[in-house]
Parts: C-alpha cells; sequence; structure tokens
C-alpha cells in the first residue's frame, strides 16, 4: 500500500534510513520545515500548505525507484582496510567506525582468537539490529569486541547483552531518540568478582573498572557499528549522555542485609550470572546523606527521585503507560541502614512510593503542557478515570495534591554500589519503554555451537 | 618498519532483502486515505488542515481519520501496529499518510 511519512525536516536522514533499516531505499517522505513545536498555529499551517502538502501528494502518486540488487557492503572477512596503527585509527574515525578513542585494530586473527576460548560458531545470527536492520552475529559482537579493548571472558557478558538488544521489550531502535538517553548495563552474579568488575568507590566513573570501561564502550561501538546509531543515520540525540560505564552491584553488601539484586527483580536470583539494561535519562547525586535511620535519610532519597523526574513522566502516561522505572543507587552504608532497621528492599520501595511525590499541576505541566506528549491536555482525573493511572493520581481534583512519579512501589529499582564507608547515593530518571529495564542470563560455559570452521561458513549454518 | 594491520569490516550485512515498495496511485480522486498518527507533534492541528486541502483538491476523497487506527507510539504501540494491516483492508484503504516524525 502506497504510504507518505510526515517528518520535520531535522529528521530527513533518519528517516530515510529507518526506511533502508526495513528494507525499503526510497520510503517516500514529506517534510514539516523547521520544528512544529517552535511555531505559531499561524505559522505552522501557512508552511504545511505551501511546502508538504504537494510532498505528500507527490508521495503517494508519484513512481518511486526499484531497488537496487546488491549492496557493495564487504563480507565479513573481507580486509577492508591495511596500515599502520595510526592508518587505521584515522580511517576507522573518517569512517565513522570508530568513537575517536584508540581502537585495537580489528585483524582477523585477533578476531578469532577472541571467539576461539568461548567455542562460539562465529555466524550464529543472534538477531537482527534495528533500526538498521543489520544480523547481530557472534563474529560482528567480537570484531566490536576487540576495537573496544575487551578481553575474551568477557564475551559471554557482550552476548548477553546483545540478546537484551534484539529482545523487542527493550526497544533498542529508540536509541538515539530526542533526549539521548544512554543505556546502562547493571551486573549481578559471580561474573562481577571473577572478572574483576569493579563495584566499589567510582563505581560509576569511567575507568575506575576496566572491565566495566570497555563493555560499556563495546555497547556504544556496537550501537553505532552494527544498529547504525551515528548522527548521519539513527541518532536524533538533541544533547546526548555521556557513556555510563557498566554498574556492578556490591552482592557481598546485598547478601549481608540479607536484599536481592536488581537482577532478581527481573527473574535472575542471586547467584545468577545476568545482565540487567536499561536507557536512563538524567542523573542527580543526593550527596552527604545525614541520618542513622531510614525515616531520617527516606525524605532526601524520596527528594531525589522526585527532583530526577521531569519529562520522563511521560512515561508514567503519554509515550508510555506505568513504563517509567528510575533508579536508586545506594552506597552499601546508607543500604545498612535500612537492613540494620529490618528493611527489606520491598519496605525502601513503598516508602519511597509514598515519600517521592510532586504536585499534580506539575506532573500535569511537565506531561501536556511544558511538553506537547499528552495530546489533548489531559488531566490526572481525567486519566484517573479511565484507568490510564491508577486511581490515586485523581482522588482530588486539588493541583496542590501530591501525586508519586511512578504508578507502584516496585517500580523503582534500587541498585547497591559504590565507596561502601560513604553515605551517597545516585539516582538516574528512565526513558520507559524507549529502553525498558530488560535483563538476560550470562552463559559463560563452552558452548558447543561451533560445527565448522571460520572459513566455512556455509557449514555453520 | 612500523607493523602493519589487515583488518575487517566492524559493521555487519544487513538481513533484511530489499523490498519493492507499493505501487503509487494514479490519482487520489475518489480514493479512501488513510492518517496514521503518533499522537505527537501537533498531528491534530495538521491532520485536519490535510484533510481539508485533500478534499478541495481531489474530488470524492475520503478521510479515514487517525483516531481509527489509535496511537501508534503510545502505550499500545506494539499491538497497535502490528494490527494496522488488518485495520487499513478493513477500512478499504488505499494509501496512507503517516506522522509525525519531529
Amino acid at each position: 500500500m502506497p504510504t507518505v511519512s510526515l517528518v520535520c525536516e531535522g529528521f530527513e536522514r533518519q528517516a530515510a534510513a529507518t526506511g533502508r533499516g526495513l528494507g525499503f531505499d526510497d520510503l517516500p517522505l514529506a517534510l514539516l520545515q523547521g520544528h512544529v513545536d517552535a511555531q505559531s498555529y499561524d505559522d505552522m499551517v501557512v508552511s504545511f500548505l505551501a511546502h508538504t502538502v504537494d510532498q505528500i501528494v507527490a508521495g503517494l502518486t508519484s513512481p518511486i525507484r526499484e531497488p537496487e540488487e546488491g549492496t557493495g557492503d564487504p563480507s565479513a572477512l573481507d580486509v577492508v582496510a591495511s596500515g599502520t596503527i595510526d592508518d587505521i585509527h584515522r580511517l576507522f574515525v573518517m569512517n565513522a567506525w570508530s568513537d575517536g578513542l584508540a581502537i585495537i585494530p580489528p585483524t582477523r586473527e585477533r578476531v578469532e582468537g577472541f571467539i576461539a576460548p568461548s567455542g562460539h560458531d562465529p555466524w550464529r545470527v543472534i538477531g537482527t539490529a534495528r533500526p538498521s536492520g543489520r544480523d547481530i552475529t557472534v563474529w560482528s559482537v567480537a570484531v566490536n569486541a576487540v576495537m573496544a579493548g575487551c578481553e575474551p571472558a568477557q564475551l559471554p557478558v557482550l552476548l548477553a547483552i546483545a540478546d537484551v538488544l534484539v529482545d523487542p521489550h527493550y526497544g533498542v531502535e529508540h536509541s538515539g531518540n530526542t533526549t539521548g538517553a544512554d543505556a546502562l548495563i547493571v551486573l549481578n552474579g559471580p561474573v562481577i568478582t571473577e572478572l574483576g568488575f569493579n563495584h566499589g568507590p567510582g563505581a560509576m566513573r569511567d575507568g575506575a573498572g576496566a572491565p566495566n570501561t570497555v563493555v560499556a564502550r563495546w555497547l556504544r561501538l556496537f550501537l553505532r557499528n552494527v544498529c547504525d546509531f551515528t548522527a548521519d543515520e539513527h541518532d536524533k540525540a538533541t544533547f546526548g549522555n555521556s557513556s555510563r560505564v557498566v554498574l556492578a552491584e556490591d552482592e557481598a553488601a546485598i547478601a549481608e542485609i540479607g536484599w536481592a539484586p536488581v537482577a532478581d527483580e527481573f527473574g535472575h536470583p542471586m547467584g545468577t550470572d545476568a545482565v540487567t539494561m536499561a536507557r536512563m535519562n538524567s542523573g542527580l547525586i543526593i550527596g552527604s546523606v545525614f541520618g542513622s535511620t531510614p525515616e531520617q535519610i527516606l525524605p532526601y532519597l524520596a527528594d531525589g527521585i522526585a527532583r530526577v523526574s521531569g519529562w520522563d513522566l511521560t512515561h508514567v502516561y503519554g509515550l508510555g503507560q506505568g513504563h517509567f522505572r528510575p533508579l536508586l543507587v545506594l552506597s552499601p552504608v546508607l543500604a545498612r541502614i535500612f537492613g540494620k532497621a529490618g528493611w527489606s528492599k520491598r519496605d525502601v520501595q513503598e516508602a519511597l512510593f509514598l515519600q517521592a511525590r510532586i504536585p499534580a499541576w506539575r506532573f500535569e505541566k511537565l506531561i501536556g503542557e511544558w511538553s506537547n506528549l499528552t495530546a489533548g491536555r489531559r488531566t490526572l482525573v481525567d486519566l484517573a478515570a479511565d484507568g490510564s493511572v491508577p486511581t490515586l493520581f485523581g482522588e482530588s481534583a486539588d493541583p496542590d495534591r501530591l501525586v508519586p512519579v511512578v504508578t507502584a512501589p516496585d517500580k523503582i529499582v534500587i541498585a547497591v554500589a559504590g565507596d561502601p564507608n560513604r553515605t551517597n547515593a545516585y539516582v538516574l530518571s528512565h526513558d520507559g519503554p524507549h529502553g525498558d529495564w530488560t535483563s538476560k542470563p550470562i552463559d559463560r560455559s563452552y558452548s558447543t555451537d561451533l560445527v565448522c570452521s571460520i572459513d566455512n561458513r556455509d557449514a555453520c549454518s | 618498519m612500523e607493523t602493519t594491520y589487515d583488518v575487517v569490516w566492524p559493521k555487519a550485512p544487513r538481513g533484511a532483502q530489499a523490498k519493492r515498495p507499493a505501487a503509487r496511485l494514479d490519482t487520489l480522486v475518489g480514493k479512501r486515505i488513510a492518517f496514521a498518527w503518533d499522537y505527537l507533534f501537533r498531528g491534530d492541528e495538521l491532520f485536519p488542515v490535510l484533510a481539508d486541502e485533500l478534499r478541495r483538491r481531489y474530488e470524492g476523497v475520503e478521510i479515514v481519520n487517525y483516531d481509527v487506527f489509535g496511537n501508534l507510539h503510545g502505550p499500545q504501540e506494539h499491538e497497535l501496529v502490528n494490527a494496522l494491516p488488518d485495520a487499513l483492508a478493513m477500512h478499504r484503504i488505499d494509501g496512507v499518510v503517516s506522522g509525525n516524525g519531529c
């Protein structure tokens, strides 16, 4: 069926790239000049009638060219460049294959050597990368891992992250969306200590733990090279966030107070190696927390969750519905205050749900006036009446009443990490279904799926 | 002499096959055109303008409005997008205008 897609002019290249990822090289577009959210109604309509309507008609009625045979892309084993390390570095930057930091040249021998200890079939297709339409294979994972400086022992962690990327629940195709949220990988299980991930001081700092840093860098390179999140194609982040290193939890502290790790909330109990990922927007430090009881420290923690929740409330209702799940990272000493008082993680979540609240007027302005993401300017009372949000959001029409920033206590995800003896917490807002919390187990057993040699690709399938 | 490296491609082939686009319409006269909206970026203001303009230009054009198909980028995105082919067939749609990507 003939279609034409309306996009603001700043999205023309992204729309074309999305079409390519779906197999359409010449998807008809009609451009809206400028950005409609910054135009008066009259200016918008004048521009629309003068420039856009003809493109809509043309998109539905003008012939479009037939798809071309073949892409001209190299095959996996083709040598695409030869040269010194400086030559390779410059070429990869020029082709937008690298983030600009130094890379390990991905020679065939290095990539083969990276995969070999795991026993994995290099040509196994894990899934299709969205929105690029490219294949996610063990080989493509490994090439970018070599570049990032990863160790072969980290391959199972990377493959588990790849499993997250192909899960529709995660929504990797949104990784270049407006707010520039970046993925946060939470790591649990014995893999943390066995592979040397840092869960202590500087747990979220670049370079504080080499495994935390290179695994996260691999994800950025993989999103760039295989999912095509570059500014020329799918990355439409207005500003973007710095890459986030892997957050490994302090499982000894968690066990000591009888809590469960983050992965447990998503089906992988304590003792299971697992990655749990979501895309996070803003981060906010809750510094120098003062108090020795849960009652004393909760108001400050709750205030942090309320303050970090702004645009993202569109994932309570709007772009998402009940999807907003902020992350609170407690230092071990703060977590022990709750543990010492006999509070479970659920107790903390319920207390935060009660205290992390904002005035209803502010909530409504954030989702439907200061932004224009909830069509029709619907109030929380309206939304509660039709079941779009829980009833407690619409218990009165008083604009000053306090309402939660999430739809249920368990929507607040809690992790424990960082300097064990510092009284600080960190909270991150969440991009809802544009990177929804998704967890996958890490299989570090020797794989038996290698049934072919790298040279004999046909035999692999 | 400095070491040189023969490197492989860090990207990956596209598994998705190139698809043949649907034939375009010869005219919009008398055709049924669906609006598919993501409930963002002022579609509620622009689609009525478009409907009026298409009716002015093309005799007998019929518009099937976006509310028939729901919010295609909201909480029910996946189920509504999956249901779209059947919905378009049920409403005997000839062409679709979708938006807005901003």
